[in-house]
This record gives structure tokens, sequence and C-alpha cells, in this order.
């Protein structure tokens, strides 16, 4: 099957806006658009409108006002060729626990109109490709987390589509079903699948996402590829430790070429000296020779890049779960 | 051995309380038997005219205990099911770790249902009233009614919180909702004693809540003709005695295999 | 657009409808005992209905002298209704734990997708349907409408969880969650009693005589009866009314069930 033309965006969306009884408007004026081919991960704390917007553009929610068009089609007036072109993997995927997975896959696969031996032959294809082989035959109901996941993975493969939505794929996973999970997920983009992903893991949309959209009461408040999004915070910090604190004017005087030295905060760590630089790891070595040079003794160089979280704070207000304790103010 | 009134009570309240704000676990026991009530009062009504029926003012208030009875079934059943769901949640555990009597558990419990059984009958009396339904007996015959139907939900609820405390299942005490009626039918619940199938007729000799119905009908009639109060009395506090002391019994079993 | 990619096609629907048929049986066959319950019930009810009533059929104006015979059909009636409604309340619980949406998501067909459980409920409800049948039987009910009336019986039957299967589907959507079970249950419950269920309609009674009347599941347990009731022999006249009400009631929750359907937002 032909990718999508890479012109033609996978996912187009236009001041989309659903309310629930009493106002509440879970999504809020969104515009969004997803490149075929890329992997977009949308981030954002609970109840911020990740899960509204996901049942809307797999065609389980009608919006309000605004549109989205997934793969080509309009998710309202064209939902069947929507539903044929999309995989979706819900959040708390909820399989069936009396059939076995490769029945599972086979039900889908006539959901999705795949005639029985082609069913059948996809459904090992693809227990294999999620290493399920040897459980496929067993109920679902005596399958760990990690297992199901992969299951639903599978499911949503079935009819290989162009646009796959994952929606919290990992959430409640160990490390490691979480890293397998990742490396599937990058093989498939690989392979040419629009990946549209949820999560409320920074490292998941950092390992992942070529672009990431932050989502807070409804709306998008920014978006970029990581490192543009990170950038926009702030500078990364270079930091240097010297031996001895009556060097440290010495050292930031060095240091001056390099960036804009912060001022020695009263109270702080005398021999530490901070110089925030867009040049990054790149200006350890110049640092390393400017202090050289004037003969301070080093301790210790190090780089602090600003983290996902700092942008997101940056753009909320508050800070997501996952990153050090979750502050539950919301923005 | 000594009581611990004040557990008891608290426990009664907080199962009574869980009653009233699960709706699955209300609908059937105050719903359902009115529906059963409503249609058999009305759809065999013209029994009355059967040779051999006894004379009655009201054929509702005539098939009024077989409700209240049922009520009674139902009341202790679902205290059963609740019982079960403590136990599947982990919530008994938790009581188990306070430092209470066991017996008060299973005592608490058992206050609970009795408690609702009260509420029920109360309920299904008033109801009847605007129906047509009379209570020659008075207020005497209604207090005894009300007691009869109390000890006998307790008696039902004494099995159930033993089936709950040895399976620990919710979906088994669910599953025993028909033969709350096996129990139901093979009393005179809405026919008298004489006129029900001759196998029947002999069964219902050993089912304690024969006598139990009788003795309601008696009582809210008035005329001791219809069914003896002592004698349903007798077989509702045997009922209860020995179901509760199963249900010790069960729990005991349960803290020793568990 | 003129790239615009080649679809794949649209599922074929009784393949659709086959799978999802299977999937609804796996309900009883791999969970043991899940019949038990929906089984025992309706004897329990045929057994002590008639040992409390068998002496009604005394009174002037009853079609038969055989009480059994009478409620046999009700009961399978009822049983063939509550396993209809069971549909309902597993469907409630897929919408509860998120299985219904993978459905949602796949282009199928709205009504395809509650078509394979209704179907699978129908094919449920023969075993307590037969159950009851046969214990009726072996208890001295009497098979007078021979081949035809056992047609009937179980048209009736199979029909009536139809439609109450697509009742529990209309409550399972508007309500959307499992404590809706009792309400599927007791609707079927009361439009079974509301009718000429434990007597004659000659000899009801104030507003259920009113009742039975008007409620279509009087017709379509009269159709039943022309299997054990020698007083309602099989023949046209007693089989239309029965076929009509049904016809009605299928149209009727069937439209409901749509509705509800897409009120989902799907």
């Amino acid at each position: 099957m032909p990718p999508l033309d890479a012109a033609a965006p996978a996912v187009e969306v236009r001041g989309l806006v659903r309310e629930f009884k009493g106002g509440i408007r879970a999504v809020d004026g969104l515009d969004l658009e997803v490149r075929g081919g890329e992997i977009y991960g949308f981030l954002g704390p609970n109840g911020a409108g990740k899960t509204t917007l996901v049942r809307i553009l797999t065609t389980l929610l009608r919006p309000t006002s605004g549109s989205a068009r997934v793969a080509g089609y309009d998710v309202v007036t064209d939902a069947d060729r929507v539903r044929r072109s999309i995989g979706v993997a819900l959040q708390e995927a909820a399989i069936d626990p009396l059939m076995t997975g490769r029945e599972l896959l086979r039900m889908q696969g006539a959901l999705h109109a795949l005639r029985g031996s082609e069913a059948k032959r996809r459904a090992s294809e693809l227990l294999d490709r999620v290493g399920l082989t040897t459980a496929g035959d067993r109920r679902v109901g005596g399958y760990s987390g990690g297992m199901r996941r992969r299951l639903d993975l599978a499911l949503a493969l079935v009819h290989r589509p162009d646009v796959l939505f994952l929606d919290e794929p990992t959430t409640g996973l160990d490390p490691t079903s979480r890293a397998a999970l990742w490396r599937e997920v990058r093989s498939l983009n690989d392979e040419g699948t629009t990946v549209f992903l949820t999560t409320q893991y920074l490292e998941e949309a950092e390992q992942l996402a070529d672009r990431v959209g932050i989502i807070a009461g409804g709306r998008l408040e920014a978006e970029g590829t990581p490192d543009v999004l990170k950038a926009r915070v702030g500078e990364p910090m270079l930091i240097v430790t010297v031996d001895d604190p009556a060097d440290a004017d010495a050292a930031r005087e060095a240091l001056r070429e390099l960036g804009r030295v912060e001022p020695c905060a009263p109270g702080g760590t005398p021999e530490r000296v901070v110089v925030r630089t867009v040049r990054g790891k790149e200006a350890i070595p110049p640092a390393i020779r400017a202090l050289d040079e004037r003969g301070v003794a080093v301790a210790s160089v190090e780089v602090e890049s600003p983290t996902l979280d700092d942008v997101f704070a940056a753009v909320t207000g508050s800070r997501l779960e996952g990153a050090a304790e979750p502050e539950s103010a919301a923005a | 051995m000594s009581l611990e009134p004040r557990v008891i009570a608290a426990l009664g309240r907080r199962a009574l309380s869980v009653q009233f704000r699960r709706a699955q676990l209300l609908m059937p026991t105050f719903v359902l038997p009115l529906m059963l009530l409503a249609v058999i009062a009305s759809g065999t009504s013209s029994a009355q005219d059967l040779e051999g029926f006894p004379a009655v003012g009201s054929y509702l208030s005539f098939v009024l205990p077989g409700t209240i009875i049922q009520g009674a079934l139902l009341a202790g059943l679902t205290s059963g099911i609740a019982l079960a769901s403590d136990i599947e949640s982990g919530f008994f555990d938790r009581l188990l770790a306070a430092p209470v009597r066991r017996v008060s558990l299973v005592l608490g419990r058992l206050a609970g249902t009795l408690g609702l059984s009260v509420l029920q009958t109360a309920f299904f009396l008033l109801v009847a009233l605007p129906f047509g339904a009379r209570y020659p007996g008075g207020v005497a015959g209604l207090a005894g009614t009300v007691v009869l139907a109390a000890v006998t939900a307790v008696g039902i609820g004494g099995i159930a919180a033993a089936i709950a405390l040895r399976t620990g299942s919710l979906s088994l005490m669910q599953s025993i909702f028909p033969f709350v009626f096996v129990l139901l039918f093979t009393a005179p619940a809405f026919f008298p004693r004489e006129l029900l199938t001759p196998v029947l007729a002999d069964l219902a000799v050993f089912n304690p809540l024969t006598y139990v119905v009788e003795a309601s009908r008696g009582l809210l009639a008035g005329d001791a003709e219809l069914g003896s109060p002592i004698a349903g009395l007798g077989a509702s506090l045997g009922l209860a005695i020995a179901t509760t002391a199963l249900a010790v019994f069960a729990l005991a079993e349960r803290l020793r295999t568990t | 657009m003129a790239s615009a990619p080649a679809l794949p096609a649209a599922p074929g629907t009784l393949a659709v409808i086959g799978v999802l048929w299977r999937r609804s049986l796996n309900e009883v066959v791999r969970v043991r005992g899940a019949l038990l319950p929906a089984t025992v019930a309706p004897v329990v009810f045929l057994l002590g209905m008639s040992g409390q009533f068998s002496r009604l059929t005394g009174l002037e104006g009853f079609p038969t002298d055989s009480y059994l015979s009478w409620i046999v059909p009700l009961s399978c009636l009822q049983a063939a209704g509550f396993a209809g409604a069971a549909t309902g309340a597993n469907l409630a619980r897929d919408i509860e734990q998120g299985w219904f949406d993978r459905l949602l998501v796949s282009p199928v067909p709205r009504p395809v997708l509650v078509a394979g459980p209704i179907l699978g409920a129908i094919t449920r409800c023969l075993v307590p349907t037969t159950v009851v049948l046969v214990v009726g039987f072996l208890l001295g009910a009497e098979l007078t409408g021979g081949l035809l009336g056992l047609l009937a019986l179980y048209l009736a039957a199979t029909a009536f969880c139809a439609v109450a299967g697509l009742w529990g589907v209309f409550m399972a959507v508007i309500f959307r969650t499992q404590q809706a079970g009792p309400l599927m249950q007791q609707g079927v419950f009361v439009a079974v009693f509301l009718s000429t269920a434990y007597t004659p309609q000659a000899l009801l009674r104030g507003w259920l005589e009113g009742a039975a009347a008007y409620n279509p599941v009087t017709y379509v347990l009269e159709l039943g009866r022309q299997a054990t009731v020698s007083g309602i022999e099989p023949s046209l006249a007693n089989t239309w009314p029965g076929l009509a009400a049904l016809g009605g009631l299928l149209a009727c929750f069937g439209a409901l069930a749509m509705l509800g359907l897409r009120r989902m937002g799907a």
C-alpha cells in the first residue's frame, strides 16, 4: 500500500471544539496538522483534552464545531473512509478475556474485510511481529499488561492502516515493556505509517516524536520539534565547578566569550559558575581551553539542557506527572 | 459471650447505607416483589371464586404476605451478595483487622438485614393500601407481621452470609437468585395450602416459610384460622438462630483456612 | 484528490455477523455454568407457579385443564426474553470496558455490529427454552399442537428473544453502564407478566384486563400457546396477531436501538 502523499497532511484539525454537558469545553478551538509519515506526540496532563481529541479523530465522538480530516477524509461526513484508513489502540485497551490473541486478530481481520485465509495469515504474521507467537493461542484473560498492549498494537495493525492512533500506549507498563513498544512504533514509522501518539510521559514524547504538541485546557499551547521547543524556554547551561572558590571570578572572566555569564547568586555555592550558551555541549572544549589558559583548576564541567518538562511548565504553568512529584495544581 | 452493641449497630448502619446507595441492590428488594404482587393479585384474583378458597375480605391482603416473605428472602440474599462484594473488594479484610469480636461482624451484617426488612415490609404494607388492601388485624397485626418478616430476613441472611463467607464469590452469590424462588414457591406464598398441588402441599410442611406466611396472613386479617402467629414466630426464630450460628461457624472456618 | 490512496474494501456483512455471533457465544461456551442461572430460573418459575396456581384451571372459562400446559409457553418466553436482555447487559459491559470502541472504529455498518450479538442471544436462548419445554413435557404438559404448534412456540420464543435483545441494546447505549442490567431484565419481566400470563383474558380483572389486551406480548404468548394448550389450536387466526405483534416490536425496538447508537456519537 502506498504511504500517504507526503504533501497531504495525515491529520488536519481546524477550529475544533467539543463541548460536553454543563458547557465544559474539553477541546476548545484547536488547530493542528500532522504530516504524512511523521510521529506526532501529543502531550498533556490528565483531563487536558487528549482523549477527547483522539476520540473525535477516530470517529468515536462528534465535534461540536470545527472540522477534522484524517487521511484526507472528514471525520464526520466521511467517517467510514476514515475508519478504513486508521488503526486505533485506545487507552486501557479492553480486550475480550475469553478469546485468544489469535482469535481476536482474525476477528479484527474480518471487521476490516480481510478474507478468512488472509486474516489467518495476517494473524500469525502480527503475533510474530509483536512477539506473542507462543501466547497466541492462550486466552487473553491470562496475559500480562505488557502482552495486552502488544496485542492491542497488533490489532490496530491488521489492515495496514495509513495512520495509527496510540492513546497513552505505555501508561502503566514497566520500563522493559515500554522500550519494546517504542522500538515497535519506531519500526512501523520507518515503514511509512504516520503515528499520532498521546502521552503523559515526557520521555516517551522525547524518544519517539518528530514533533510535539502540548495541550492544556483544550487548546494547543505549543508545538514543534522537541529541540525547538526546548530552545524556546532557554539556552542550555554550562556549569563549571572550580576547585578553589577564589578562582570563581577568574573563571567567569574566562567564559565570557562563550555566552551570558550568570551572576553569582548570593547564598549559592561560590565554586559554581553558570554560563547560558546556545552552543550546548559544543561549548565544553573551548571552555576547558579558556580556563586552562588562565590557570583555573576545574573540578567538573557539565551541560544542563532544558527538558520538555521545563517547556511544559513554561507553557502551562504546571508540571507533568512522571517528572519528579507532580504538582496537583491545575494550570 | 459478651456482645458489642455499638459495633454491631455501626456495621448495620453501614450495611444499610450501602444498600441504599447501590441501585442494583435496591431494585430487586423493593421493586421486584411489588411487580410480582401486582401481577399475581391482578392476574389470579378470580381464584377467589374457587371452591375451598377461604373467605377473605381482600384478595390483595391475602397474597400480600407472600410478597412480604419474598422481600425478606431477597433482603437476606442481597446482604449475602453485599458481603461477598466486601470480601472481593478487600473491605472485609479491613474489618477483620479491626479490634472487634468476629461474631460482631456477622451480627452487624445481619442487623443491617433486619433494618432493611423492617423498612421493606412497612413499604409493602403502605403501598398496598391505596390498591385496596385492608388490615383488620390492626396495629398489633401489622407490628407482628413486621417482626416476623424481619426475623425471617435474618434467617435467610444467615444462610447467605454463610455461603458468602465460605466461597467469597460474588458471581456464585448472584447465581443463587433463582433458588430464592424455590423456597418461596414451596411455601403456600400466594395460594392457600389446601389448594396447592398435592406434591407441593406435602413439601410445604417442611418449609419454615409456610408457617411464616400463614402466620402473617392470620395477623393481618386478625383471623387465627388463616395461620397461627406462634407457629410463625417459632419457625422464623428457629431459622434465624440456626443460620446465624452457621454464619458464625463459616467465619471461623474462613479465618482458620485462609 | 487525484492521489487518494486505494482504500481496503468494505467488510462482508455476513462474515462480520459471523465473527460477532461466535464471539457472543463465548459468553456461554467458555464460561463454566454460564447458562445455569438463565435455565434454572424459568424452570423454578414454571414449577413454582404451576404448583401454586394449578387449581385455577377449575375456573369457568379456562381453556385447558392442565395449568402446566398453560404456563409452559409463558416460561419459554420468559427464558428467551431473559437470554435476550442479557445481550444488553453484555453490551453495557463492553461499552464500559472500551471493547465496543474497537468495534465502532471499524468500517462496519452500525446495524451489523448489533446483529451479531442478537443472533448470538437467539442461539443461546434455545437452551433454556428447550429445557423448560422438556421439563414441562416430562411433568405432564401436553403437546397438543403437534409439530406446527412447536414451530409456533419456537418462533415466538426466538423472535421475542430478539425483541428483548434490541430493548437491552437500547438501554445499554443510553445508559452505558452495567448498572442498567436489572432495568433490562425487569423490562422483560413486566412485559411478559402484564399479559395473559397466568389466566386467560376472559378471567382477568381490573387494570390488567385492559393492559393485557393492549400488550403485544399477549399475542406473542398466544402464538406460542398453540403448542401446548388444547383450547388454542394451531391456526392462521391464532398465528397472525402474534406475528404482527412481533413485527411491530422488532421494528420499534430496532429503530430505538439504532437511534441510541447514533446518539452515542458514532
